[in-house]
């Protein structure tokens, strides 16, 4: 047949296969075939997509990290069970260093932190909440359903059903024995043995066909880009992605305590510190007789005080008095606060131990 | 088409609020807006902090904003501990002389021995609703905390008290519960420091 016939105008089977327009909707057709046949996209995918290029110059990415390792950190271990395509052993890595980095940071900062603020601090950090909201900063939109056929810039995974009890999705795997006993008692300290770096039972990964949550893929996507960084640009340049988008986040330490009897720790540590014992004084007050009195109350051991609080009673300016004490303690810096990984800079100065000392108050 | 005006259904006299009010005019003169905000204004016309202010040209001043937690806390190797001007410790001098939060300071006296103990677990096991926490420590002049410490009560005792609260708490109206609860968590925020 000599006779030239557009796809457009005409129908397809007229077309000759000398034909470019019809061979390009073939081409198209059979490749959407071919893709539809995989979970995810596929690799050769990743070029093609404005979304991924996009979020690799946002990001401002190294460029020794490719497209396609970028697309594979979008895709979870729920939508693409194959070890090899989904983005599990990045986020993996991503989980550890992030892990390690944001609790040098805190301990090396605040030597004297108590663990239960540590461990908030750290959920604060790096929890799957804050993740979860960092990858929503970065732009990352979910896919409806996953698929070989969807733009690789999408977050691929499977959705749990709607009415699943979330805490059941994931089996305990913790080594700690009577660990489903909810219960009993758990003692802070054990925690740092059994449990993970947020003092919360580990759990297994999620059974094959249950599907996540979204907070959860999210996390694991930037826990995963985290580890692609690691890989494919080393040390350093993982290190400053993690200062750019984790510790350049505000958080306010001292707003995570919360005491029960700061007065009667703050007596504590002063026996265990050799201070003398602490007494509270009342600096200045007024309208004592009315309705709305204000107290100003200070604590002092010997002549120096130690923290000053005000209240509408007594009481309470003393509380909150020993309070600031406390955190007058716990929050110590000391100058120029160095990291153990610090030290993988070149040039870096020789080490100096960070400083350690008794720290909590146990009572 | 509808007509432009239409008739209140009531005469206009019962509305009174469409009228001008008497009493308005008349409180005026009672209240002195002017004359207070005037004083309000002043009392508020506090001088800032020299931390604030413009830098006096030509002049130096040293601005001194002392440490965010107390000096003693800083240890031994920290060079910020001998950065404590003189001027700081010269301020404090006067702690003796400021007056106490408690009217009387408990006396500690360290009297009782452990058959004193041995008794007072005795007696409040045998007896709880004669020999309570504080009869018992005026018996055996202490405070009622270190006899808590020294022995608690007993799980009988316990659940009459339970009881005796509930009856107490089941008297109580909306008001007064949600008083205590307010109150509860109000006393909460402080160790938040809220």
């Amino acid at each position: 047949m000599e006779q030239h016939c557009s796809f457009a105008a005409g129908n397809v089977e007229d077309a000759t296969f000398q034909d470019p327009d019809a061979m390009r909707h073939i081409r198209r057709a059979h490749k959407r075939k071919t893709q539809l046949q995989y979970p995810s996209p596929p690799v050769e995918a990743a070029t093609q997509s404005a979304k991924l290029a996009a979020l690799h110059a946002r990001l401002y990415l190294p460029s020794r990290l490719p497209l396609q390792t970028l697309a594979r950190t979008l895709v979870d271990a729920s939508a693409d069970s194959n070890v090899d395509f989904n983005n599990e052993s990045l986020a993996t890595l991503g989980h550890d260093l992030l892990a390690n980095y944001t609790s040098e940071h805190l301990i090396c900062t605040y030597p004297r932190l108590p663990l239960s603020v540590t461990f908030a601090a750290m959920y604060a950090y790096v929890g799957p909440k804050t993740l979860a909201a960092i990858s929503k900063e970065w732009g990352i939109d979910n896919a409806t359903v996953p698929g070989g056929e969807v733009d690789p810039g999408f977050l691929q995974f499977q959705r749990v059903a709607p009415g699943t009890a979330v805490e059941d999705i994931s089996q305990l795997k913790s080594s700690r024995p009577y660990a489903d006993q909810k219960k009993w008692r758990m003692t802070v300290s054990s925690k740092i043995f059994y449990d993970d770096e947020f003092g919360d039972a580990i759990k297994g990964s999620v059974a094959l066909g249950q599907g996540v949550t979204e907070e959860t893929a999210r996390a694991t996507f930037v826990r995963a880009v985290l580890g692609a960084i690691y890989l494919h640009a080393g040390r350093p340049a993982a290190k400053r992605f993690f200062e750019q988008h984790i510790l350049s986040r505000h958080l306010n330490v001292s707003e995570l305590f919360n005491f029960s009897q700061p007065a009667r720790d703050l007596a504590r540590l002063c026996a265990r510190e050799n201070f003398e014992a602490p007494v509270a004084k009342i600096v200045s007050e007024t309208g004592r007789k009315s309705r709305s009195p204000v107290f100003v109350v200070g604590i002092f051991s010997g002549q120096d005080k130690l923290g000053e609080g005000s209240g509408s009673s007594l009481m309470e300016a003393r509380e909150r008095a020993a309070l600031s004490a406390l955190k007058g303690w716990y929050l110590y810096t000391p100058l120029n606060p160095r990291v153990p990984s610090s030290m993988e800079e070149e040039g870096a100065a020789p080490w100096k131990p960070a400083h350690i000392d008794l720290g909590e108050v146990i009572v | 088409m509808a007509t432009s005006i239409t008739m209140p259904k009531r005469p206009f006299l019962t509305l009174p609020f469409l009228l001008p009010s008497l009493t308005e005019s008349l409180s005026l003169g009672a209240v002195r807006h002017q004359s207070s905000y005037r004083r309000t204004k002043q009392r508020l016309r506090v001088k800032p902090d020299a931390s604030f202010g413009p830098s006096q040209q030509g002049r130096d001043q040293i601005i001194y904003n002392p440490p965010s937690s107390a000096p003693k806390f800083l240890p031994a190797n920290d060079v910020r501990r001998a950065m404590r001007p003189a001027t700081a410790a010269a301020a404090t001098t006067n702690v003796s002389e400021l007056p106490s939060v408690y009217k009387t300071q408990p006396e500690r006296k360290y009297h009782l021995t452990p058959e004193d103990v041995e008794e007072i677990r005795k007696l409040r096991l045998n007896d709880p609703m004669t020999w309570s926490r504080y009869s018992l420590a005026k018996k055996f002049e202490c405070s009622p905390l270190f006899i808590a410490k020294v022995c608690g009560a007993s799980p009988e005792k316990k659940a009459i008290q339970k009881q005796v609260l509930e009856a107490v708490q089941s008297r109580w109206g909306p008001k007064r519960r949600m008083a205590r609860e307010d109150r509860k968590l109000r006393r909460e925020a402080w160790g938040r420091d809220e």
